[in-house]
């Protein structure tokens, strides 16, 4: 990262003070307070499908009903994973992209600030309809996140408001997609040219063109949903028809990119943290750049990897095989780079240290399964089986909320102005890593031994790992109270933070005081 | 206006354009599709 020759653009008068009260978080186009909200936002999410979570699990924890009935487990599976995915894990990176991006660049705020304020405020509508839905006739949508007709179809009113939120959450992303490519081709400090930029901003360029490419697909997809259901077309409905293995298509077209959308921003706080922490700069930043550009392209031709088992004639299984397998070259590059950034590194291991080291190692054991799972014939047999939860919970927990926690620990120091407590921090970290480990490694055994997901009774053979499972899940899940007291506790006071927080820290960000003025770069510096 | 602020200057007024397109794109991308299930 090149230095800026004169990184002092922020400002302090007084008429810069932000406004008091309710008002200032709502009427806010400060990327500084919208990147908060969308971070508090997306916390509150974590501890709603976090504890849908416990409930699954504590229902699992022995065979036969004991606490649920089939339908309400399926809407908690449900809920779990519409809201984790939408509601925890976008919001919480679109929460880093508005508070790092323009640090990153020198820019003075987003491109679109009132654009950014009304991203962000539509988000708890659709999380309220999402909740609500809970208390309607029928209860919430229990189909599945994917949405699959004709369960999607014939359901109540429930299935239309999720319908309706997940167009406000495509519209949300889109706005916000729009506001980041934007800032970063528009808003760099001059002689910042993209070969310059930090990792963390190419991530999030590719991420928002991924979600500008799929998320009008949902859109449209989810719209021909509504119509089925409520306007007498046969788009997905077999008995007019329709066809509802399109619907599969359609929405795996958009749902496989997705997958990447939940985890390329993380590669990017991953790839922020270890050179800081091996005090190191990044190993092969090209060819960084890219694998992310070419994970992405790869997205968009292995969708149907998600539906052998709907049947195919070979060669499109072969196709989507092998394209599926081609993702691990540069999904293995990054690896590669990470591991050679530690080597021989002068490294500290500190909590955004241990969490992104915990990254690579268990993030590549979900990468891993992936490609068990990309083997048509093995797919056959392991579809809609635990292996398959498995594989995704060790991409999506260790990986994706892995760096999330990464980032917090790691640019907490610089938004709140106060370290936080390392002890506590260590404490969460060993907890999360041994929990998460205990809830998710035996699913992949359970899923071999072919226990079906979504099912809330099991055949008793599947007892004993069901129970270790969720021991971990209740070690997993309340450990992250600790998160919650360690984020309350630097928010609030404590060791003041030093300007460059990290000894190893480099990049514009870490040349403004901590915490970040309310304004930053109105004077945009000069990089040489 | 020195010669970098100016670039700059450039590359934010072009911001509006930018956005456009995207926009434009999403909303036929949309379109598109359901266009795709009419079929």
């Amino acid at each position: 990262m090149t230095d800026a020759t004169h990184a002092h653009g922020h400002d302090d008068h007084a008429h810069h003070a932000p406004p008091g009260g309710v008002m200032r978080w709502l009427t806010t186009t400060n990327h500084k307070d919208i990147g908060s909200l969308y971070l508090w936002f997306s916390l509150i999410m974590l501890f709603t499908a976090g504890s849908m979570a416990l409930l699954i699990r504590a229902e699992l924890f022995q065979p036969g009903l004991q606490l649920t009935n089939p339908d309400f487990f399926n809407q908690l599976t449900t809920m779990h994973g519409l809201i984790m995915i939408f509601g925890v894990i976008m919001p919480a990176f679109s929460g880093f992209a508005n508070w790092q991006i323009p640090l990153m660049l020198g820019a003075p705020d987003m491109a679109f600030p009132r654009m950014n304020n009304w991203a962000f405020w539509i988000l708890p509508v659709a999380g309220a309809l999402l909740m609500g839905s809970f208390l309607l006739p029928g209860g919430a949508v229990a189909g599945g996140w994917t949405m699959y007709p004709p369960l999607f179809i014939q359901g109540g009113i429930s299935y239309d408001l999720t319908i309706l939120a997940v167009h406000i959450m495509g519209l949300s992303s889109i706005m916000g997609s729009i506001n980041i490519i934007t800032t970063i081709l528009n808003m760099r400090a001059p002689g910042l040219t993209l070969m310059k930029m930090p990792l963390f901003c190419w991530t999030w360029l590719i991420t928002a063109y991924l979600l500008i490419a799929t998320m009008p697909v949902l859109a449209g997809a989810v719209t021909m949903l509504l119509t089925d259901r409520n306007f007498g077309t046969s788009f997905f409905n077999a008995a007019g028809g329709g066809d509802p293995v399109m619907f599969q298509h359609i929405f795996w077209f958009f749902a496989h990119p997705e997958v990447y959308i939940l985890i390329l921003p993380a590669f990017g706080i991953v790839s922020s943290i270890i050179p800081t922490f091996a005090r190191k700069p990044l190993f092969g930043y090209a060819s960084m750049v890219y694998a992310t550009a070419s994970i992405a392209i790869l997205s968009f031709i292995v969708w149907a990897h998600h539906m052998f088992s709907v049947g195919m004639p070979a060669a499109a299984q072969l196709f989507f095989m092998f394209s599926t397998m081609l993702i691990a070259v540069p999904t293995g590059v990054k690896v590669f780079n990470w591991v050679a950034t530690m080597w021989k590194g002068s490294m500290t291991f500190e909590t955004p240290m241990l969490f992104a080291i915990a990254f690579v190692c268990l993030f590549t054991i979900g990468g891993f399964s992936g490609l068990v799972l990309a083997i048509a014939p093995v797919d056959i047999q392991l579809h809609d089986t635990y292996y398959v939860v498995a594989h995704f919970h060790y991409v999506l927990v260790s990986g994706a909320l892995f760096s999330i926690f990464a980032g917090i620990y790691y640019w907490l120091p610089k938004w709140s102005g106060y370290m936080y407590d390392e002890t506590l921090g260590k404490w969460h970290f060993w907890l999360s890593v041994i929990g998460m480990n205990i809830v998710f490694f035996p699913m992949h055994f359970l899923g071999l031994a072919g226990m079906p997901r979504r099912i809330p009774d099991y055949a008793l053979q599947f007892t004993e790992f069901n129970q270790i499972a969720t021991v971990g899940a209740f070690i997993f899940g309340f450990s992250q109270l600790i998160f919650l007291v360690v984020v309350l506790k630097a928010a609030k006071g404590g060791v003041k933070a030093t300007d460059r927080v990290w000894e190893g820290a480099e990049g514009l960000e870490w040349t403004l005081p901590s915490p970040a003025p309310y304004h930053t770069f109105e004077t945009a510096p000069v990089m040489k | 206006m020195s010669g970098a602020s100016t670039m700059s200057s450039d590359k934010r007024n072009g911001k509006y354009r930018t956005a456009i397109l995207l926009a434009v794109w999403a909303l036929g991308l949309f379109l598109f599709t359901l266009y795709s299930g009419l079929k």
